[in-house]
């Protein structure tokens, strides 16, 4: 016979990072920052995300990407990288996967970039420094 | 050196400093150097090069930087390490690009190095020709100065 508690609460929030299937949704952090990466990283797992990967830059990014297919749900790609910048990558990872969820990560200034990237293809777009709420909205908006 | 290059500098170092660390800073008085200036022990600097050309430190000691870095990974760091310096990286990148936006906004047209981490104790820095302007930040980490020495393009 079932309990109450094998029914979940209606209560109970979903983290954001938990699929439909219930499963954790995999991220790839594109940056060349340490600090950024374990940010975005710590933001993005305290909801439930699974960080599949990193590259320190776009080219690494795009490999990665390739490596990793189809097991990405989101990249996360900063603006400006040694190599290979993120419109670039971006522009790579959508010439081989059109519906891949990309978000730019920018410092302010760089409007331009930002909107040539939703241009090309990116979903949305976060401006440092980082705010836990609106990192956690874009990134919804974004895959949802 | 034109002070309206500094403010926005100052401003920017102000406004992120207080959003990334959520703590007072207070602003001490601005003052002029013309010749050599010790460096307080981890400087990031980044260089302009267009309508002006100069460059920016953002100076404090090794302490500072390591109490500063701690707060924004919200861990206590203890040493000089890799993340430390990329977390100081980051702050000033994010006080420059701030910064640099409200200098296109007034019509200045130049470009950026990406920011470079100098680390090491009696360190100076001389500016040929251009006297720097300081100005002290006071935060409960300690202090942390905005340095900037920039000029006007010959011919620009």
């Amino acid at each position: 016979m079932k309990t109450t508690s094998d029914f979940p609460s209606i209560n109970e929030r979903v983290p954001e990072g938990q699929g439909n299937d219930g499963k954790a949704l995999k991220v790839l952090i594109v940056d060349d920052s340490m600090f950024v990466t374990k940010q975005i990283s710590q933001i993005l797992t305290s909801e439930g995300f699974e960080i599949v990967g990193t590259a320190a830059d776009g080219a690494e990014g795009v490999e990665k990407y390739k490596e990793l297919y189809p097991e990405v749900d989101l990249v996360t790609m900063d603006i400006t990288m040694p190599r290979m910048d993120g419109v670039t990558a971006l522009e790579k990872i959508i010439e081989f996967d059109k519906d891949a969820s990309v978000i730019m990560v920018s410092a302010l200034g760089k409007q331009d970039l930002v909107k040539k990237s939703l241009m090309v293809g990116a979903k949305n777009y976060i401006v440092k420094p980082l705010d836990r709420k609106k990192v956690l909205e874009r990134v919804v908006s974004a895959i949802k | 050196m034109r002070v309206e290059y500094i403010n926005p500098f100052v401003e920017a170092a102000f406004n992120i400093i207080k959003e990334v660390l959520q703590t007072e800073v207070n602003r001490d008085e601005l003052y002029l150097k013309k010749s050599t200036q010790p460096v307080l022990g981890v400087a990031a600097i980044v260089g302009l090069a267009g309508d002006v050309e100069g460059r920016v430190l953002i100076d404090m000691s090794q302490e500072t930087a390591i109490k500063v870095a701690s707060t924004m990974n919200g861990e206590e760091l203890t040493e000089m390490d890799e993340l430390v310096k990329a977390t100081i990286t980051e702050l000033a990148n994010m006080v420059t690009a701030q910064a640099v936006t409200k200098l296109h906004d007034l019509g200045f047209k130049f470009d950026l190095t990406p920011p470079a981490i100098i680390t090491g104790e009696n360190m100076q820095v001389s500016d040929i020709n251009v006297e720097a302007l300081i100005v002290p930040l006071g935060l409960p980490h300690g202090k942390v100065e905005i340095n900037v020495a920039i000029r006007e393009r010959l011919g620009a």
